[in-house]
């Protein structure tokens, strides 16, 4: 039995992340200088202001899901202040499912650098409001999500032994990209994920998912086999056995390397 | 008036105003890669984005964006990171096509691991980032400067303040014979009568109202109210009702020089002059559209205050009203509310952003690259149809 | 070129404008007597906002730097807060794109 975190109602993490969302590209930067003060998640994106349509509700849902995963400790959204997607608003929305949310609003900061020394304060608060509550595990509160972007991979059989083992478990198949897939599979709430990249495209990561990538046979993999967790030449049961161990705690390699960003999904274009 | 500019000459006869090595991942699953380098050796700025090999109807604007990014002549030399596909390929052969700088292909199915990549790539950045260090700047001319015109997070004082007086230096920059190009097709939707009529031919002037017709056409055959973006949140709480109104203001800033041309997203001005280039007035997004259009440096006003920079081009910022620029120092370079409060006339705060420009060509940090600002968007079209502009 | 002394609050663009943008916040029943005219201010304006000099039908223009800005949505008197409440810009607004 391994342990996890307890993160209210969002359910059971295997890592306690802190997210640093900004709200907007404008405020990446910011958020990125306020994570790298503490030791906290944070990512690149192009969004949250010039866009209209169904991106407007698709972006808010979006980070909305992101600050709802089991694996995220507690939130503080960085806003600029002017984008369409207000910060105070997205702060209030998230608290509905993460009541470990706080919000700092750039132009109302003081600029720059009181924006980062408020936020690094703001987001230490937090992680003292709301300490780690560690837990004993079970297999069934674990959902694996799979990424098979490879179309000549068959999952069955693994997917068969991660439920006789007890895992909840989530495939996605609608991209041949990755990157998309893991967004996909962090809406589904997956706490941790078995990626089969498409044979062109790299091992890559999702900053608050364990990813464990399995290479294919083609020339990139081969090429790259450093990068990869395990290959399909490995068994259901090998690949079970390092499942449990990143569970546990055990980084895979795309977190070592904190290799992957995360992609919004998109209709329209800016305006 | 003599030049006082001091710049690097490449040999292609363009002139940086900048020297850095840029580190550009041609892969999402590289940006994290080429992010730590940056941040690792001084001299080197870095791209991130999530482009992933797609090959969709974005690919040519992706390509060119990322092709013209490389080829910026304020980049002494580029480091691709790679996968070494062939849409890659097309990209590295792109920007070789244009510019002459040193240009390192390193392959991650080469070097067999990020570990490796992220050692030889570190490597390659020290050598280059101190070759860059020890080249000089030489006397050069007024067509050095590339300017790039952009508003964000306007308010109504913009086009009353910032605006007209970063007209006031644009028109003096023009006359001297440097480039100056204005962006935002949102942001001129309903002021394109104004442009067209100072264009030099007929041809410009049909141009630049045929690109906002064909922007129109393309928001409503996707049916969306474009309020709510535009004008966004923030204009409106600032005081602009309509996307016209903020056009007319937001068009001051290219001052009243004759237009010479119109670019699509990215194109490259091919001679001194004032132009109009085909961008989203996603802030972001444009950027990345100048920098590959080879524009060197961009005054970037706003009402409500924004912090952002560019990996490659110096963002020097305006504020349009004194409150804000109070409020917010340590990222805005000049106040231009001055104007609204009768202290200073608009003459005179052009005269002082066409001093900021002359010096930030000439060297002097601005306040986003202080804070190390490099934000960076692709430009998508997603499933937004857009026609050519002319059959 | 526009020098305004600090004491101004309003500021007039063109002449033909049925509008001028307020320098200060303004409130309700301040009298403003500036180039000539005198306006009574019927709403609380903030600076950089709008305020009618003129008499606005709803459909009409608004005027502002000489040029069409939008059209009124409903009567506008001098003195009222011009604004998203009482303006709707003629292109790319929901009304235009349902067409």
């Amino acid at each position: 039995m391994s342990t996890g975190y307890l993160h209210e109602n969002r359910g059971i993490g295997i890592r306690h992340h802190q997210l640093i969302l900004p709200s907007v590209v404008c405020s990446t930067h910011v958020a990125r200088r306020i994570a790298n003060g503490l030791d906290a998640i944070t990512f690149a994106h192009q969004h949250g202001c010039g866009i209209i349509g169904g991106d407007v509700a698709g972006i808010d849902d979006f980070f909305s899901q992101l600050a709802a995963h089991p694996n995220v400790s507690s939130v503080l959204v960085v806003g600029l202040g002017c984008e369409t997607i207000q910060s105070q608003e997205l702060g209030a929305k998230l608290l509905e499912t993460n009541k470990s949310t706080r919000y700092q609003i750039i132009q109302e900061s003081g600029g720059v650098q009181g924006t980062v020394d408020s936020g690094i304060a703001a987001a230490k608060q937090l992680n003292a409001d709301f300490p780690k509550n560690q837990v004993e595990i079970r297999n069934d509160q674990i959902t694996v999500g799979i990424d098979n972007s490879n179309p000549k991979i068959d999952t069955t059989e693994l997917t068969n032994a991660l439920k006789a083992a007890g895992y909840k478990v989530e495939i996605v198949t609608d991209s041949h990209i990755s990157i998309d897939n893991f967004s996909k599979l962090m809406e589904l709430k997956a706490q941790v994920i078995i990626s089969f990249p498409d044979e062109n495209q790299p091992a890559s990561g999702f900053p608050l998912i364990p990813v464990i990538n399995i290479a294919g046979t083609g020339p990139l993999h081969q090429a790259t086999s450093q990068d990869f967790d395990l290959t399909n030449t490995n068994s259901s049961q090998e690949i079970l056995d390092l499942l449990a161990k990143v569970i546990a705690g055990q980084e895979t390699k795309a977190e070592k390397s904190s290799v992957g960003e995360i992609r919004a999904p998109r209709i329209v274009r800016s305006v | 008036m003599d030049s006082p500019l001091k710049a690097f000459k490449r040999t292609d006869g363009r002139w940086g105003l900048r020297n850095h090595v840029l580190i550009l991942p041609l892969h999402s699953a590289l940006s994290t890669t080429a992010r730590k380098i940056a941040d690792d050796v001084s001299g080197c700025v870095a791209l991130n984005h999530d482009w992933s090999g797609e090959v969709d109807n974005d690919l040519p604007r992706v390509t060119k964006t990322l092709a013209g990014s490389a080829a910026n002549p304020n980049n002494h030399s580029v480091i691709f990171l790679t996968l070494g596909t062939d849409v890659e390929l097309e990209i590295i052969k792109q920007a070789k096509a244009i510019t002459k700088q040193t240009i390192i292909e390193l392959s991650l199915p080469k070097l067999g691991s990020i570990q490796t990549l992220t050692e030889q790539a570190t490597q390659e950045a020290i050598k280059l980032a101190k070759e860059a260090e020890a080249e000089a700047r030489v006397p050069a001319p007024w067509s050095a400067i590339v300017l790039g015109l952009e508003c964000g997070g306007s308010d109504a004082l913009s086009g009353i303040t910032a605006n007209p007086a970063l007209g006031v230096a644009s028109d003096r920059l023009v006359e001297l014979g440097a480039t100056s190009v204005l962006g935002e097709t949102t942001e001129i939707l309903g002021a394109e009568h104004l442009l067209a009529a100072r264009a030099l031919d007929e041809e410009t002037g049909k141009k630049i109202v045929a690109m906002v017709a064909r922007y129109e056409s393309s928001i409503n055959y996707e049916g969306i109210d474009i309020r709510g973006a535009q004008p966004s949140r923030g204009n409106i709480e600032g005081g602009l009702s309509t996307l016209e109104e903020k056009s007319l203001g937001a068009a001051k800033k290219a001052g009243n020089a004759p237009l010479t041309g119109v670019l699509e997203f990215a194109d490259v001005p091919a001679k001194p002059g004032l132009y109009f280039m085909d961008t989203p007035g996603h802030d972001i997004e444009q950027l990345a559209g100048f920098a590959a259009g080879h524009i060197n440096v961009v005054v970037f006003t706003s009402g409500r205050g924004t912090p952002t920079g560019s990996p490659i081009m110096p963002v020097i910022k305006v504020s349009t009203n004194t409150p804000m620029y109070k409020a917010v120092t340590d990222f805005i370079d000049l106040d231009a509310g001055t104007i609204a409060d009768g202290i200073e006339t608009l003459e005179e705060t052009g005269a002082r952003i066409f001093d900021e420009i002359v010096a930030v060509a000439n060297g002097q940090e601005t306040k986003a690259e202080k804070n190390g600002h490099q934000e960076f968007a692709l430009s998508r079209m997603y499933e937004t149809v857009v026609p050519p502009l002319f059959s | 070129m526009y020098c305004e002394p600090v004491m101004r609050k309003l500021l007039f663009l063109d002449p033909s404008d049925n509008i001028a943008v307020s320098l200060a916040d303004l409130e309700i029943g301040e009298l403003i007597e500036q180039d000539g005219t005198t306006i009574k201010v019927l709403n609380k304006i903030n600076r950089g906002h709008k305020i009618a000099t003129k008499e606005i039908k709803k459909n009409d223009g608004i005027i502002k730097y000489g040029e069409r800005m939008g059209h009124a949505t409903s009567d506008i008197h001098i003195g009222e807060h011009v604004h998203t409440h009482n303006v709707l810009g003629d292109r790319l607004s929901t009304e235009q794109v349902a067409k």
